[in-house]
């Protein structure tokens, strides 16, 4: 309260405002890296300007600056750490079929639908019958909680109370028929009063590629069954 | 009934009011928050090339209009503190209110440009840029709401002339989310 700061605030706030238009104007000169300065360039000036000027930062005891450091230092670690897998797709000896698949889907999509609205990410990939391969989409989606061998082991599915179907279990072929396993996959466990924690998945599949997926589920039953 | 009054907005073990250190410490927490969800942000945005397309649907006249609204706020809001610090409650009182103006209007604002974008199947699962989109401007607006209910609380006071000093606290804080949203709308704005 006794400090007494000898700032111009409505000096700080019109300059603020004039780098607000700078910001706004930068990409109509359609220079990828004037935009990149007049976008973040300008928000780290305005955000500096708020930070000294009306947070009185510039006045602050030296404790709180490295309180904040400390935390920028963090978020740095954090994002240093991170970036390399985020950021690459492929490195030696490994690659990440998902976002590379990703990739090529969102950018597909975007040229195919020209710049309509998406009706929701999740029926992209039925859109694409030509690609459709149900081994793929089961190692993708399934393979999480019941295993790529079919066999209930998957990381996913430790969590879980209830342990996911045994693909591979003669017992748990006892009591499935095409059409249950079916609704299984497009309306969840639940539909058929197993655990809720099989989630539904109609949303992702049609009729057909939900009867490859059955077809698919049903090679993991043990021979002579 | 009577309390003790509670001596964090007056003591002052470390030459910082324990008020003003507690919101710094607030503010440093968020920062972690914050800074780890846009740097999250980041890192999949220039991973990912066909995120540019999702951005292009955003509207920068929105974003810019919200980043007015905000940086207005911003100096009625230290405005506010220099009225408090010359002791002229009811002035103080005043320019929050004027601040708390600005929220709603930011809210409002907000709440018409995701209605557009609900209606026009932009969701929250569209796919992971909307994903992000929401989270990051939710998160925003969640802390802008909150500013304003507390704003409130201290203007109420603030007109009785008690305590002054949280004027300059909640202002604080203020400018903290003023200057989240001046990074957001850049990233979500104009970066297409």
């Amino acid at each position: 309260m006794s400090d007494n700061h000898d700032v111009n605030y409505k000096k700080i706030y019109f300059w603020l405002l004039g780098l607000l238009v700078v910001s706004v104007a930068g990409p109509f000169l359609g220079i990828g890296w004037v935009t990149l300065l007049t976008a973040f360039g300008i928000a780290l000036v305005k955000a500096n300007l708020v930070i000294q000027n009306f947070m009185h930062l510039r006045w602050e005891k030296k404790l709180v600056k490295w309180l904040l450091m400390s935390s920028l230092i963090l978020m740095a670690l954090f994002v240093a750490g991170v970036a390399p897998d985020v950021m690459n797709h492929e490195g030696n000896n490994w690659v990440n079929v998902a976002a590379q698949a990703a990739v090529e889907r969102g950018l597909s999509d975007e040229q195919s639908e020209g710049g309509e609205a998406p009706d929701g990410g999740t029926e992209v990939a039925a859109a694409e019958p030509g690609v459709f391969s149900p081994v793929a989409q089961f190692n993708l989606i399934c393979a999480l909680c019941h295993g790529t061998a079919g066999d209930g082991i998957g990381v996913g599915g430790a969590a879980f109370d209830s342990p996911p179907g045994n693909f591979t279990d003669p017992v748990f072929w006892e009591t499935r028929d095409d059409e249950r396993i079916k609704t299984a996959i497009r309306d969840g466990g639940a539909a058929v009063g197993v655990s809720a924690n099989m989630a539904p998945w109609g949303a992702l599949f049609d009729d057909a590629q939900l009867d490859e997926m059955v077809e698919y589920v049903k090679s993991f039953r043990p021979q002579g069954q | 009934m009577s309390f003790p009054k509670p001596q964090a907005t007056l003591r002052s073990a470390t030459g910082i009011p324990t008020g003003r250190l507690a919101v710094w410490w607030l503010i440093a927490s968020e920062v972690v928050i914050f800074g780890g969800l846009l740097g999250s942000y980041l890192m999949h945005r220039l991973g990912h090339p066909e995120w540019a397309d999702a951005a292009a649907h955003t509207n920068t006249w929105i974003g810019a209009f919200n980043t007015f609204v905000l940086l207005t706020s911003s100096f009625t809001a230290v405005l506010a503190h220099k009225a408090a610090e010359a002791g002229d409650g009811k002035k103080a009182a005043k320019l929050l209110v004027l601040t708390m103006g600005g929220a709603v209007t930011f809210v409002l604002v907000k709440s018409a440009e995701w209605a557009y974008e609900i209606s026009h199947g932009y969701t929250i699962t569209a796919n992971n840029f909307w994903s992000f989109y929401y989270t990051a401007a939710g998160l925003h607006a969640l802390h802008v709401i909150a500013g304003a209910i507390i704003m409130g609380i201290i203007a109420a006071d603030a007109y009785r002339g008690r305590e002054l000093q949280r004027v300059e606290l909640i202002g604080i804080y203020w400018h903290f989310v003023d200057v989240v949203w001046i990074f957001l709308f850049p990233l979500l704005y104009i970066a297409k």
